[in-house]
């Protein structure tokens, strides 16, 4: 893992120039250009009000803010884990015409995913603003909250794009299960509407409930999170990111033969 | 090590056959192998072996060039050599830092304007942010592209696309540089452009690795030849040897198709079969003379006067084909051959050589008709002028200013 990441140090700046390059091809030739960054989580997020919200009427009060506080971490979540399948896969260009750095390829979409997370932020704030609330100290905790999730993340791209490589059923697979995982993960519905007995299998079971409830907590609840659970998706990262970082490792050699 | 840029030892490279006897890549296959962390052994059957055995020393600030038939290894040994693929068996030593222009625009996007795609480009191939950043304006001036460096590289001519991967490519500023087959990017004056950055890297005393068809760029302009063959390395050595070799190599797998009709040029990776029977060394050169026109010997003859060759060789009953040729740099500018039978020895005169001034070689060779030459003897021939000219040859020629 120390290598892996020594190794993508090394080449920041071809991480930093890939990661700022997808960012501006992204919504190159459109009209709205880098608004679409906002545009599309609240876009998701006004479809999933209106359903959850209004139709079938959720009981929270400022349903909009509650969700999307969910929704932001996991459309970095999702969308890091479904593109980042094809990452090593897609780019033959690369890999076979130059000696080029593999994992920088799935860092560089978990990276342009995380910048978009974190630009979306100051329209989270002023929604909250919206509904009357201000965010209170306990947002120093989304750093580290941050920092867990994208090590999550950057372990799981890891895996899935090098296995994706030999295997390219996996990212279609990838994104049923983004799919499946999204309604069991605490995103339109609450932690507390499930019964007492269950919460804590939710938040073991699944890393992205527990960091979800942590988000909310910390921005909706304006009260310190349960440390256990977050202490728990924090080993688990570090393990997958470790055993991630050693699969791909190992599977590197054959990206340029196989892709 | 440091004398060296490569050192390949006993490089094997083989490729596993994705599909073979229903043996589909599923998802028990690869869970049985994540579990197990084993691979599975390569059987014969399984695998092509693209690589069979090459050893290969490529000394630092030499340029060697490849050649070889379609399918025979060349590229999967640039691969190895660059780091793209690593070796099944055997190793592999660099010392210095590598360009590789197996292909031109790695990375390239078509969206983004030339400066942006140099910038990426750039750091693709190796060079910091302020490496490129230093370099920009020295690329864009190479590429020629003028107003069209701002420009979004999908409006680009394929000429001018390639031109600003070339220029970006060879602004890298490698020690070793690894060329598949790009030389001839863009028009005549682009071409001779690049040639002369080649040529630059050349004299700058950088390793360069140059695989092509074109057998005339490598014996100008390689210091060493490789001839792969079937996986192999078949003959190393001066590019004018090799690539005589190589050329009746392919004349004889021809003429057996012809013959046969078996495909010895289709199959690919297949070796190319002998040129012919193993030269039988019937008789050898004694002596190789060369005399100007008063009969003394010599090695340097003005280019209007006459040269003698005078060859003496072991005699024997069998008929033997005496070659006489005039080489310079490894290519041939004259070449003559006449039928022996029962001599033992012979001499070419020539009234009037008529190239312009410089080191030549005068080679000669006796084999068995249609079989290639055991050893060939080389005689240096320095050519002298009068009044100079430039080019290859000296036509009798007089001015007359009016």
């Amino acid at each position: 893992m120390l290598k892996n990441l020594k190794e993508l140090y090394q080449y920041r700046a071809l991480l930093w120039s890939l990661t700022v390059r997808e960012l501006k091809a992204r919504y190159r030739a459109s009209v709205l250009g880098f608004l679409w960054t906002f545009l599309n989580p609240t876009l998701s997020m006004l479809v999933y009000a209106f359903v959850f919200g209004f139709l079938l009427k959720s009981g929270q009060p400022a349903y909009p803010y509650f969700l999307f506080i969910a929704l932001l971490p996991w459309i970095f979540f999702s969308t890091s884990i479904g593109a980042g399948a094809s990452s090593v896969s897609d780019r033959r260009d690369l890999l076979t015409k130059v000696h080029f750095p593999a994992q920088v390829l799935p860092a560089t979409v978990v990276a342009t995913n995380l910048l978009n997370y974190l630009l979306s932020l100051p329209l989270l704030i002023l929604l909250g603003m919206l509904y009357g609330q201000w965010p209170t100290w306990h947002v120093v905790l989304f750093f580290p909250l941050v920092i867990v999730q994208t090590i999550l993340i950057l372990g799981i791209t890891y895996l899935v794009s090098a296995f994706n490589v030999a295997l390219r059923d996996l990212q279609h697979i990838v994104l049923n299960v983004m799919q499946m995982m999204f309604f069991l993960t605490p995103i339109v519905w609450s932690m507390s509407s499930v019964p007492a007995d269950y919460q804590q299998v939710v938040l073991y079971a699944n890393p992205m409930a527990a960091l979800v409830d942590a988000y909310r907590s910390i921005f909706y609840l304006h009260a310190w999170p349960d440390p256990k659970p977050l202490l728990a998706v924090t080993v688990i990262s570090l393990v997958v990111m470790w055993l991630s970082a050693g699969v791909f490792e190992r599977r590197r050699e054959e990206f340029a033969e196989l892709v | 090590m440091s004398q060296n840029a490569f050192v390949l030892k006993g490089v094997v490279k083989r490729f596993k056959k994705r599909v073979i006897r229903r043996e589909y890549t599923t998802l028990k296959t690869e869970l049985v192998r994540i579990l197990t962390g084993k691979r599975k052994a390569l059987e014969p059957w399984n695998y092509i072996e693209a690589l069979k055995g090459v050893d290969l020393v490529v000394p630092k600030g030499s340029t060697i060039g490849i050649v070889g038939r379609n399918g025979s290894g060349k590229s999967t040994l640039l691969k190895l050599m660059t780091g793209i693929y690593t070796p099944t068996e055997g190793t592999i030593e660099v010392a210095g830092r590598i360009s590789a222009l197996l292909d031109l625009g790695a990375g390239f996007h078509p969206d983004f304007t030339g400066r942006e795609n140099i910038l990426i480009n750039g750091i693709i191939l190796g060079m910091t942010r302020a490496e490129v950043k230093a370099q920009m304006e020295t690329i864009i001036a190479f590429a020629e592209l003028g107003d069209f460096i701002d420009e979004q590289v999908r409006t680009y001519s394929s000429g001018m696309f390639m031109r600003l991967a070339f220029a970006v490519a060879t602004h890298v500023n490698p020690e070793i540089l690894i060329i598949d087959e790009i030389l001839a990017v863009g028009d005549e004056h682009f071409q001779r452009k690049s040639f002369a950055k080649m040529t630059e890297f050349k004299q700058s005393g950088k390793t360069i690795i140059l695989v092509t068809h074109d057998l005339g760029t490598v014996s100008r302009w390689c210091d060493l030849a490789a001839w792969i063959d079937g996986g192999v390395i078949r003959m190393l050595g001066p590019p004018a040897e090799v690539i005589e070799a190589y050329r009746q190599a392919v004349t004889a797998a021809e003429a057996q198709t012809a013959e046969t009709g078996s495909s010895a040029l289709s199959a690919p990776g297949l070796a190319l079969p002998e040129a012919a029977p193993a030269p039988v060394a019937l008789t050898q050169l004694t002596a190789v003379a060369l005399f100007d026109a008063a009969g003394h010997e010599t090695a340097a003859i003005a280019s209007d006067a006459g040269l003698d060759v005078s060859v003496t060789w072991g005699s024997v009953e069998a008929p033997l084909e005496l070659t006489v040729a005039l080489v310079s740099a490894g290519s041939v500018l004259f070449s003559t051959t006449t039928g022996v039978t029962g001599v033992s020895h012979a001499r070419l005169s020539i009234s009037r050589l008529g190239i312009c001034e410089g080191e030549y070689q005068v080679t000669a060779a006796i084999h068995s008709p249609g079989v290639g030459a055991a050893e060939t003897v080389k005689r240096p021939l320095t050519i002298t002028v009068d009044a100079p000219g430039v080019g290859l040859l000296r036509p009798v020629h007089v001015w007359a200013p009016r």
